[in-house]
């Protein structure tokens, strides 16, 4: 296969606070291909959001990124070397801050949010704000630049593109107000588009034609994605292969269709089973037993074992790092969880985890408690 | 007014119910900028959030309501609670019409009905510790001493699935789920027969959904519970229901026993709604049939059926006699020019792009030339008001309103959908399927009332 358009080493992200460090983002890989749709999924606080501001070095104090690579197309987005006295700093070839906001963000990678009021300045006109866009990132003049936006604006599927062109984000619908964001993104035909839930506040209908509408675009684009949701059926439709993030670890990665039919991890496994299903009626559904716990004090070795079915006592002291469990010639299928023979610590030994007496309500308490 | 309660008499029934917002009150409410003289106009259109909207709950059932957002649940929820005060209509709860109460009467009649709202995080007082607010609703009903009331708290705490040790502590101090939690112990601290939910899983992740929708149901048989469960997910709504209810732009378009709307859906609405819903299987076929367009503005909603501008079924005028794939064409160039969605070129170039397979011929025909000569002149306006008066304006669903009850294939619940494509199968139409005894259809199961008049 190619190189990889977009490369992620070992990632991660802390942010500092008086409570302690909480890791967010604690050591993903994952590279995304030219034309292909990654999805980064999980639920919330995994931590897939500032998984993607990471690629674009968009995190804010008190957090930061404190190790790992970002490669994309052969440049360097981050890196960290060791100096003479073994401290980290950032190797020569890393971009400045200067070229990563001219050369890279909205231009090389396109961002979308989740929410499209806040993306949107209320006091400029939706099209102002597109051409402004669109006449600083590709050299266009004002007119050009305009007929650009227009274009672009009825590519997205906006009825009455001239009349809407003048119109402010309030007079557009959610739905709308997304098409425009998707038209900014596209605007400058970038290489690569991250996607942060971008449908999530949308109803289903709309939700279907934004995707419709993606895979058009993609198709005719050749652009790629990365689509960060917590929607499993989301991940279905669209995606072409999978990374599926769990209290800030990836903790199983494959091709969409494995995901679903050969699923590996016990955690994505029980995501699947604890969703109701549109198409048949169940009269059970199998929640996943307990919250996610904070990422500021993470469970020892496997981070799931206290929610985890198949919990044993080994689960508690190793952490195991994601091993390609895929037969040889098959895609590659990459999971974290020592019930495999290829991590081979005892687990068929091993005692099974007794089931927390609370049923892991518990866990779902800060640290503060509240008692006081 | 009160009627007698029985045993198999609904507990709560809705009889056209219509809630109007006035649209922006105020000094210069509705005033808008014109160009010609006197230069300000006064627009008067109430809001039509619900309108016209009969359904019963039987005791112990969950019906679900389901729409778009901005499709007027929460309004029909409120408004059936009698949070908000109906414009016409009436809500019978045990036989009492809740529309025609007021003051102390209806504060104590809100025992018995509840409502656990969206979300967890501002529905419950940062301020208050979980015990007290469990508490708060028994307090304000008079129920209980305080040493009662504590111990009740606890119990219920424990019910919901939380520890009753929790009873001190913030709300802050709970996830999301179990904020949930607290708000179903609140609810059922007053022992109430009704509980209205308004989208109260939406908010949480589906690991935690299914762990609250479990509960729910559980209360449900523990506390002989009736739920309104509003949501947008028609899988979580597939879930929990006996019986759904599909809203549109503030109208109900369609209810049925569950089963019967998911497997046998006679509206062009739900079925959409349907189609739209994403499976979480790769292998599927993914979404088919997308509707298009928006909603409508609920300040002028279409006449007859208000879905008929997004139909994918909309009926052709009895005028014409055009063949299937012409009449799509036609319902599709009129959509487009209505949203101007194409660019305006010549008159072959236009009638490639929509008419490339079949062009209708006869009178329909030289409407279809004569407009789009218009866009070809770049006169929108003419050709989508020409192609509006020609062929949306006179199909039957926008002369008609549709009410229809069929017989169901699955279940024994009435199925009421309001489409005139089932006027053939009809098993009664018009203000017969609002009336709460005309229940399973005719004797003969004859067909009735081709022309339902309104």
């Amino acid at each position: 296969m190619s190189d990889p358009l977009l490369s992620v080493e070992n990632l991660k992200t802390q942010f500092f606070t008086e409570d302690g460090t909480v890791r967010a983002v604690d050591g993903i890989s994952f590279d995304v291909h030219e034309g292909e749709i990654v999805g980064l999924v999980g639920e919330s606080g995994a931590g897939k959001s500032v998984a993607t501001s990471s690629l674009l070095r968009l995190v804010d104090s008190p957090g930061e990124i404190v190790g790992g690579e970002v490669t994309f197309k052969g440049r360097t987005l981050f890196g960290l070397e060791e100096d003479a006295n073994g401290d980290l700093r950032p190797r020569d070839d890393m971009l400045s801050e200067e070229e990563m906001r001219r050369e890279i963000r909205g231009r090389e990678i396109a961002i979308i949010f989740q929410d499209p009021m806040e993306s949107l300045n209320p006091v400029f006109t939706v099209g102002g704000q597109l051409r402004e866009f669109i006449e600083l990132n590709r050299d266009l003049s004002e007119e050009e630049a305009k007929r650009e936006a227009i274009d672009m604006l009825r590519e997205v599927g906006i009825p009455a593109p001239e009349t809407r062109y003048d119109e402010y984000p309030h007079q557009f619908s959610g739905g709308m107000r997304q098409r425009v964001l998707i038209a900014m993104a596209l605007a400058c035909q970038p290489d690569l588009i991250i996607a942060d839930e971008p449908t999530t506040a949308l109803d289903v209908t709309v939700e279907g034609q934004i995707l419709a509408m993606v895979e058009e675009l993609q198709r005719k684009y050749d652009t790629s994605f990365v689509w960060v949701t917590h929607d499993m059926s989301v991940v279905a439709e669209i995606c072409d292969r999978v990374n599926v993030m769990y209290l800030g670890e990836i903790i199983e990665h494959a091709t969409v269709d494995d995901l679903f039919y050969d699923t590996k991890h016990p955690y994505t496994r029980a995501l699947l089973d604890s969703m109701p299903r549109p198409d048949e009626t169940v009269h059970e559904l199998n929640p996943i037993r307990g919250v996610m716990p904070e990422a500021i004090d993470p469970p020892s070795g496997c981070r799931f074992h206290p929610r985890c079915p198949d919990g044993r006592e080994v689960c508690r002291e190793v952490h195991p790092e994601p091993r390609d469990l895929a037969e040889a010639g098959e895609p590659t299928h990459r999971a974290a969880c020592v019930k495999y023979d290829a991590f081979d610590v005892g687990y068929d030994e091993s005692r099974p985890l007794e089931a927390d007496v609370t049923g892991g309500f518990d866990a779902g308490l800060t640290e503060t408690g509240g008692d006081e | 007014m009160s009627r007698t309660g029985g045993g198999d008499e609904p507990l709560l029934e809705v009889r056209e119910l219509c809630k109007y917002f006035s649209d922006g009150g105020g000094l210069l409410g509705g005033m808008t900028l014109d160009p010609e003289f006197p230069f300000l106009k006064r627009r008067h259109g109430d809001v039509r959030a619900v309108e016209s909207v009969s359904f019963d709950i039987n005791e112990g059932e969950t019906l679900g309501l389901v729409g778009e957002s901005g499709c007027g649940k929460s309004t029909l929820a409120r408004t059936v609670l009698r949070l908000l005060e109906p414009t016409s209509g009436s809500v019978y709860f045990k036989g009492e019409d809740l529309a025609s109460l007021s003051g102390e009467p209806l504060r104590r009649k809100r025992k018995d009905m509840q409502m656990i709202f969206q979300d967890p995080q501002s529905s419950l007082d940062p301020r208050m510790k979980v015990g007290p607010i469990v508490e708060e609703p028994m307090k304000a009903h008079g129920m209980l001493d305080e040493e009662g009331r504590e111990a009740r708290a606890k119990e219920l705490l424990e019910k919901v699935g939380l520890d009753p040790q929790h009873y001190n502590r913030y709300p802050h101090a709970f996830s999301g789920g179990q904020r949930q939690r607290v708000n179903l112990a609140r609810a059922l601290s007053v022992n109430p027969d009704f509980i209205v939910c308004d989208e109260p899983v939406s908010a949480l992740d589906v690991s935690i959904q299914a762990q609250v929708l479990n509960t729910m149901r559980d209360l449900q048989e523990e506390f002989d519970l009736t739920y309104l469960f509003i949501a947008h997910d028609l899988s979580v709504i597939r879930h929990i229901s006996d019986r759904v209810a599909v809203m549109y732009l503030g109208r109900v378009v369609e209810i049925a026993d569950k089963e019967e709307l998911f497997e046998n859906p006679r509206h062009p609405y739900t079925r959409a709604l349907l189609d739209a819903i994403p499976v979480p299987d790769p292998r599927s076929e993914g979404r088919t049939a997308l509707l298009t367009g928006d909603v409508p503005s609920p300040i002028d909603p279409p006449s007859g059926c208000r879905f008929r501008t997004r139909c994918p079924s909309l009926i052709q005028p009895a005028a014409y006699d055009m063949t299937d794939p012409e009449w799509a064409n036609v319902v599709a160039f009129q959509r487009a020019v209505k949203r101007r969605s194409f660019e305006a070129t010549n008159r072959t170039a236009i009638r490639d792009r929509h008419f490339a397979d079949a062009k209708p011929r006869g009178e329909a025909g030289s409407v279809v030339d004569e407009a789009i000569g218009h866009v070809a002149a770049g006169e929108w306006a003419e050709a989508e008001r020409l192609l509006t008066e020609s062929f949306a304006d006179r199909s039957v669903c926008a002369t008609d309103e549709p009410a229809y009850e069929v017989s169901p294939t699955y279940g024994e619940s009435r199925h009421y959908a309001a489409c005139h494509l089932v006027r053939d199968d009809a098993v009664a139409a018009g203000e017969e399927t609002r009336l709460p005894t005309s229940a399973g259809g005719t004797a003969d199961g004859s067909v009735v009332g081709n022309e339902a008049d309104d």
